[in-house]
Parts: C-alpha cells; sequence; structure tokens
C-alpha cells in the first residue's frame, strides 16, 4: 500500500499535461457550444479529438500501430483523471470511442475498420448503440428487432428505444436477432447501420429535463436493407460480443463515477458557508451532518475504486468493482438531492446552464438517467448477490 | 497511489487469523461470557507470538511493521471478538510508551509481562477538552487527581498512563493500579475489559511533560486509537456479514433457500457495500497515518465514523435475518454484535467522529 504513484507515472502525467498546455481546446469555446447529446459533436470537440488521436492521446492504452502509446493502467487512469481536472470531455461520443471503436477493432474486418472505427477515432462520425427495446430493458437478451437473411443482404424489422445520441450519430452498432430458434443468448448479431439508411426513423424522446435537448431516442426500423459484408463478426455470436464489448472500459468506468461525486462534493462544499450561514444551529447541524455523511460516501468510492483497480491490474478480477456502479450513481444523486434541499427556491430554476453542476432540481432529475441507464441499481445489486455473493438465483 | 494490501500483509493477516481460530474459538469467548473463564492464557500466547512487538521499531524491541500491520492485528482481534488486553495495547499504551521514550516501561509491555492502558476519556468524551483530570507536582514527582471512564483493558492493566491537565497544558502520567480506585462493571461485552478508573491524589510519575510536544503525541495516539478500533469493528462486522450470508444460503423456507429471495439479495448487496466501503476507507486511514500524510486528520474521522454507519447496519441485519436462532444466547452471534456495538461507542461514537469531519470541512464550529 503506498499513496504516491511511482515515478514512471508522474513522467507520464507531466508529458501528458504539457501536451495538453499547448493542445487543449479553450474553455469559452466549450462553454458556448457544450456537449449536448451522446453523439452530438461541436466544432472544439471534433478538432480536440483528431489532435489527440494523431498524438497518440485518445486511447493511450492501445498499442502504437493503433494509434495508442501503449500505457498501463495506471498510465491510463492518471491520464482520465487529468483530462477530468482541466474540465475537458475526453470524448463527446463516450458509446463511439469506449464501446464502439475498440469493438470494431476487435472483431470487425479491415474495411469496417477503416470505414466505420477510424472516422470515429479520428473525430469524423458520431455512432450510437442500438439495444434496447420495449422490450427488452434490464433483460437486454429478450430483444426482438429481426434480420432477415435476403441473399447478399439483410432486411431489418424492429424498434430500438433509449438509444443515446442516435439523433444525431452517422451510425448505429445495432443488436438484431438473426436465428429466431436459438436460445435468446445466441442467435443474436451486430450490424453496422447508417442513420441515413431508407426505412430508418429517429424519433427524439423528450427528457423531463432540458426538452430542448434530447438526447434518447426511440429508432423505428421498416424494412431496412443492409449488405451482409455490415455483420460485425461471427453471425449469432453478438451477445459474446456484447459482453466483450461492455467490458471493454468496465475496468476504468468506476473512474468516472468517482470523479462525477467529487466534482459534485467539491461544488457542495464551496456553496456550503454561504447556504448554512442563513440557518439556526439546530438546521445548520442537520446540513452538516448530511454533507458530512456524503463526504464519506465520496472518499469511499475512491478508495474503493483504487483498491479494486489495484487488486484488477494485479489479478485481473475485483468483485467489488460491481458495487461501483450502484454506489457511485446514488451518491451522486443524494449528493443533488442535498444540495438542491440546501439552495431552497433558488434550486427550483431551470435551464442548461445548471445541468451538471449541483445546486437545482434540474441536475437531481438528471442524476436518475445514471442510476437506471447501463443496469439500473436493482439489476447491480441482483448482480452483486448473485454474482459476488453466490446467492441463488430465484 | 496503491491502496491494496500487499502479498506479505495478506500473509500476516491469514496468520493472525489462523492463530486466532485455534487460540480464540467461540468457546473461549462464551467461557468468559459466562464467568468461567479468562484472557490470560491468550495473552501469554500472543505476547510469546511478539504480537504487543508488532508496530514498534526493530531499535525500540519491537517487529518494525507499519501502522497498516497493527490495523491489520486490529481487524483479526474483532473477527475473533477476541478478549484481553491486545487491543488496547498495540493501538493505545505501546505506541504513547514508545513515543514518550520510556524503554523500560516500554520494553516490559512489549514482552507482555506489564499490561498498561490509556485512561483519556472521561465522561464519554474521547477529546482533549473533555479532560478534566489534574496532575500536581508534589516534591520529586507528580499526583494526579480525577476520574475516567471507559478505559480500554483497564479491568486487567497494572499501569495507566493517564492524560492529565496542568494549567491549560496536557501531559501524561503512569499511576501504578495500587494508587488508583479501578471499578468495574457487568459490561455487554466482557472480553473488553473496560473499567472507570478514579484518581485521588494519586502518586504519579510523568511519561510525557505537560506541552505542546505532549498534546501532539495524545493527538497521534488517540488517531491510531480510533483508527485501530474502526477497523476492530470492521473486522468484527465483516465476521457477521460471513456468518449471516452463509445462513441465508442453507436456511429454507417455503421449500427454497432463504438467500434466493430478492429482499434478502438486496439487502446482502447493502451489507456487502457497507463492509467494504467501512473497510476501503479504514485501510486508507491506516496508511495515511502510516505515511503521516497531510490527509490523515480528515482520514481518521471518515474511517471511525464509516465503521460506525457498518455496525449500524451489520449489528440490525445480522441479528435480524438470522431470525429467532440469533435471539439466542446459545448461538455466538451475540459475541459479534455486542463487540460492534461497544466498538462504536469507544474512541469517539459515529456521530461524533461526523460531527469532526464536518467541522474540519469547514462546517461548523471546530472542536
Amino acid at each position: 500500500m503506498k499513496l504516491e504513484f511511482d515515478e514512471e507515472v508522474e513522467a507520464f502525467r507531466s508529458e501528458f499535461l504539457e501536451w495538453l498546455a499547448v493542445n487543449r481546446p479553450p474553455a469559452e469555446a466549450i462553454a458556448a457550444d457544450p456537449p449536448r447529446s451522446s453523439a452530438y459533436i461541436p466544432e472544439w470537440a471534433a478538432s480536440f479529438t483528431k489532435r489527440m488521436f494523431d498524438d497518440g492521446w485518445l486511447v493511450p492504452g492501445w498499442p502504437s500501430e493503433r494509434g495508442g502509446r501503449n500505457a498501463g493502467p495506471i498510465e491510463t487512469l492518471v491520464y482520465l483523471e487529468e483530462l477530468n481536472k482541466a474540465g475537458i470531455p475526453r470524448t463527446t461520443n463516450p458509446q463511439g470511442l469506449g464501446i464502439i471503436a475498440p469493438s470494431l477493432l476487435d472483431y470487425g474486418t479491415e474495411e469496417q475498420i477503416q470505414n466505420y472505427a477510424m472516422p470515429l477515432l479520428r473525430g469524423e462520425t458520431a455512432a450510437c448503440l442500438g439495444m434496447s427495446e420495449p422490450d427488452a430493458g434490464s433483460d437486454l437478451a429478450n430483444l426482438k428487432t429481426r434480420a432477415v437473411r435476403d441473399g447478399d443482404n439483410f432486411v431489418i424489422t424492429g424498434q430500438k428505444v433509449w438509444t443515446s445520441g442516435a439523433n444525431y450519430a452517422d451510425f448505429c452498432f445495432l443488436f438484431c436477432r438473426t436465428d429466431p430458434d436459438a436460445p435468446k443468448h445466441k442467435g443474436i448479431s451486430i450490424i453496422l447501420m447508417p442513420m441515413d439508411t431508407p426505412g430508418v426513423t429517429v424519433r427524439p424522446l423528450t427528457e423531463i429535463i432540458s426538452p430542448e435537448f434530447p438526447d434518447l431516442n426511440e429508432v423505428f426500423l421498416d424494412d431496412v436493407v443492409l449488405p451482409a459484408s455490415n455483420v460485425v463478426g461471427e453471425l449469432n455470436n453478438g451477445w459474446a460480443m456484447a459482453n466483450g464489448s461492455l467490458a471493454h472500459e468496465r475496468s476504468m468506468v468506476w473512474l468516472m463515477g468517482v470523479m462525477g461525486m467529487e466534482s459534485s462534493m467539491t461544488e457542495l462544499l464551496g456553496m456550503a458557508p454561504d447556504l448554512l450561514a442563513p440557518m439556526s444551529t439546530v438546521e445548520q447541524a442537520t446540513a452538516a451532518d448530511a454533507i458530512a455523511g456524503l463526504y464519506i460516501d465520496t472518499l469511499a468510492a475512491r478508495c474503493l475504486g483504487y483498491r479494486g483497480f489495484a487488486r484488477y491490474v494485479k489479478t485481473g478480477s475485483a468483485p467489488e468493482q460491481a458495487l461501483m456502479k450502484m454506489y457511485s450513481t446514488e451518491i451522486r444523486r443524494d449528493l443533488a438531492r442535498v444540495a438542491a434541499e440546501l439552495c431552497g427556491p433558488d434550486s427550483l430554476e431551470t435551464g442548461l446552464s445548471r445541468q451538471g453542476s449541483v445546486g437545482s432540481l434540474d441536475a437531481y432529475f438528471t442524476t436518475f438517467g445514471l442510476t437506471i441507464s447501463a443496469g439500473s441499481s436493482e439489476i447491480q445489486r441482483n448482480i452483486v448477490a448473485e454474482r459476488v455473493l453466490g446467492l441463488p438465483r430465484g | 497511489m496503491d491502496l491494496e494490501l500487499s502479498d506479505d500483509q495478506f500473509e500476516l493477516r491469514d496468520n493472525i487469523r489462523s492463530v486466532l481460530e485455534g487460540a480464540c474459538p467461540p468457546s473461549l469467548v462464551r467461557s468468559i461470557y459466562d464467568g468461567e473463564g479468562t484472557s490470560a492464557d491468550l495473552w501469554k500466547q500472543m505476547a510469546e507470538l511478539y504480537w504487543p512487538a508488532l508496530g514498534v521499531a526493530e531499535d525500540a524491541g519491537g517487529l518494525g511493521m507499519g501502522f497498516v500491520e497493527v490495523a491489520l492485528l486490529a481487524e483479526e482481534l474483532g473477527r475473533a471478538a477476541a478478549p484481553g488486553p491486545l487491543l488496547a495495547m498495540v493501538s493505545q499504551f505501546i505506541p504513547l510508551v514508545e513515543t514518550a521514550g520510556a524503554s523500560e516501561v516500554l520494553a516490559a509491555a512489549v514482552a507482555g509481562e506489564t499490561i498498561g492502558a490509556l485512561a483519556y476519556a472521561e465522561q464519554g468524551r474521547w477529546e482533549p477538552t473533555a479532560v478534566t483530570t489534574t496532575a500536581t507536582r508534589a516534591g520529586d514527582g507528580w499526583t494526579v487527581t480525577g476520574a475516567k471512564d471507559a478505559v480500554l483493558a483497564g479491568a486487567t492493566a497494572e499501569v495507566f498512563a493517564v492524560v492529565a491537565r496542568d494549567g491549560d497544558q496536557l501531559g501524561v502520567f503512569l499511576v501504578e493500579r495500587g494508587a488508583c480506585s479501578v471499578t468495574t462493571k457487568t459490561l455487554l461485552d466482557p472480553g473488553l475489559e473496560l473499567a472507570d478508573v478514579e484518581f485521588a491524589d494519586s502518586a504519579a510519575v510523568v511519561l510525557l511533560a505537560p506541552g505542546p510536544e505532549a498534546v501532539a503525541a495524545i493527538e497521534a495516539v488517540t488517531q491510531q486509537a480510533s483508527v485501530a478500533m474502526a477497523l476492530h469493528v470492521i473486522g468484527t462486522c465483516r465476521k457477521i456479514f460471513e456468518d449471516t450470508l452463509e445462513y441465508a444460503k442453507v436456511r429454507e423456507q417455503y421449500d427454497r433457500v432463504i438467500g434466493s429471495f430478492q429482499a434478502l439479495k438486496h439487502r446482502f448487496a447493502e451489507l456487502y457495500l457497507a463492509v467494504e466501503r467501512a473497510n476501503a476507507v479504514g485501510y486508507y486511514a491506516a496508511l495515511a497515518i502510516e505515511e503521516d500524510a497531510d490527509s490523515k486528520d480528515e482520514a481518521v474521522h471518515v474511517a471511525k465514523a464509516a465503521a460506525g454507519d457498518c455496525q449500524r447496519l451489520l449489528a440490525e441485519d445480522g441479528l435480524q435475518l438470522h431470525g429467532g436462532i440469533g435471539y439466542t444466547w446459545e448461538n455466538d452471534l451475540h459475541f459479534l454484535l455486542k463487540r460492534a456495538k461497544s466498538g462504536d461507542a469507544l474512541c469517539g461514537s459515529r456521530a461524533f467522529h461526523r460531527a469532526r469531519l464536518a467541522a474540519l470541512l469547514g462546517l461548523g464550529e471546530a472542536a
């Protein structure tokens, strides 16, 4: 155990910070056109992504022939932390960079890599993940969108929902059923679908907060014809690849949650003195206790994350990582609630300017996007109980 | 930054655990609860294994391990709900005596020849401002007058390190058991050997002369004691967790094991989180103490408060999910429940440490 990083890691950090000082997008540019959807690419983001990729900083953990610099997991962690500290989003298309591009590099053909993955990595395109359906949410393997072979093509019919960024994406990494007779995990394939293919209809779902900037969509697929060469990897092997895809950045996902908690906590502590000043002693004590409790959670999440990460680096598995999704997202929700409650009537003002920061009920409601999506808290508890603690399914 | 224990540390933990499984089975704990046994033989074995010397510098006759290793020992003692003075010795008395450079007292303590206890809290308050016990010069020596409560290992201690006030300065004084009045009560957890100790012009030897150095030493040792007690509680809670989980995997109702019900699965996910959360910040605090990091003050309060959260949940659900069997004297579960609850009340409660943390965060008056 030790609190400091090794010298090589610090050298790596310095090298990145030097690069970042020269190449960072101007804060005013980010503020003028902020990330507003998981597939909308502002100009500053497109050029920053390209600079990062060209200089080996977009995917530092990848091998150099793929545009990385062979950075180890600890270096990658430091890299992500420094970007976060600098207030710079690594990408405005997280599913494209984190899941789709690496999956294509793992399973795709050379043509798919050149036509789909590389443009993503150069910031030229954005992609969405077509997974959830009306009857396939937590039970994802229950998806019903059909892809039927017709000569050299597949004809696709069905509906996706909760598709983040479909309204801005250039293509979709689409999960569909190619063998209806196989057990439900075995008949699923992944097909690359340009969003401008005839038969694709995207209907944004207006969300409860910031209705002017929707990110979630319904995607209707009516006899969409795609060449069989768009199938990624082996036919009917989509489920196994999905688990591979989702695992791609799983070892780092906790860090996003922790950094989100920490920035909310920093903001809350900054606001607290002014908010507490006019309160009675008893009210102050209640508020202080609530904040102290969340401070413990925030530090605990970092310690748990770091410890699990060290364990993962050493042994390749860290059971407590399964806790991190439910824990970090629920604490971010609680932080947003406590901050909003302390702000009183000021928390009622709405508007995008406050999104992502605490103190408004906008921010509070937004956190439900975290606790519901990507495996709800309830599913996470089942996973912990069954896969980590060995309690029987039932 | 690496918050995972090293291979050597895991090995040490496993060794301590297997020794305690043999030397401190629930039957020994039970014999003490039933008033038939004592911790004396266990203490002798621990001393023979040099456990009291674990965290003491090698040139002072110790094993030279760090505070993380002391924390590991505290955790394993909690797991066994071990009776006897070792926790008090390694996390309170010995570090204070070592800081003071009192080599003879230290040598006797490290060898297990003398049991010593820290007499600090008054009126249940674990903080310097609560100290009203006074120290007065008398000839070449000192006398001490005042009342201390809930002294860990006080029931068996032969000498007390008493925190006392000389004007507005705190110092630490050694008082022999024969020079004070020790009151033992019937306790929820007799293995902790708590006692109230009264001093009335008791003859004392100065260990740390009143002044800033003594204040710093008291602060340092109370931080170590708090974190060791936190890990002790966490060790107890992890055992409650494991036992309760095991029970849920074998106890059947409605023709299925009760652990297959989702209502219980979700409880178990919460319990697991509470234990891991407290464990992660507990060792973070131990490491911060070992490395004397700036984050130490905050980490200590976080660790003891999180241990408090942990024992709240684990003691409640551990008992509740065991059902009626856990409510019986015959089942061993209650030794753990009582140790976990007792540990929260000692070295500053959950509420105390949360309030101190809030003060450090600028959210209230500093203590």
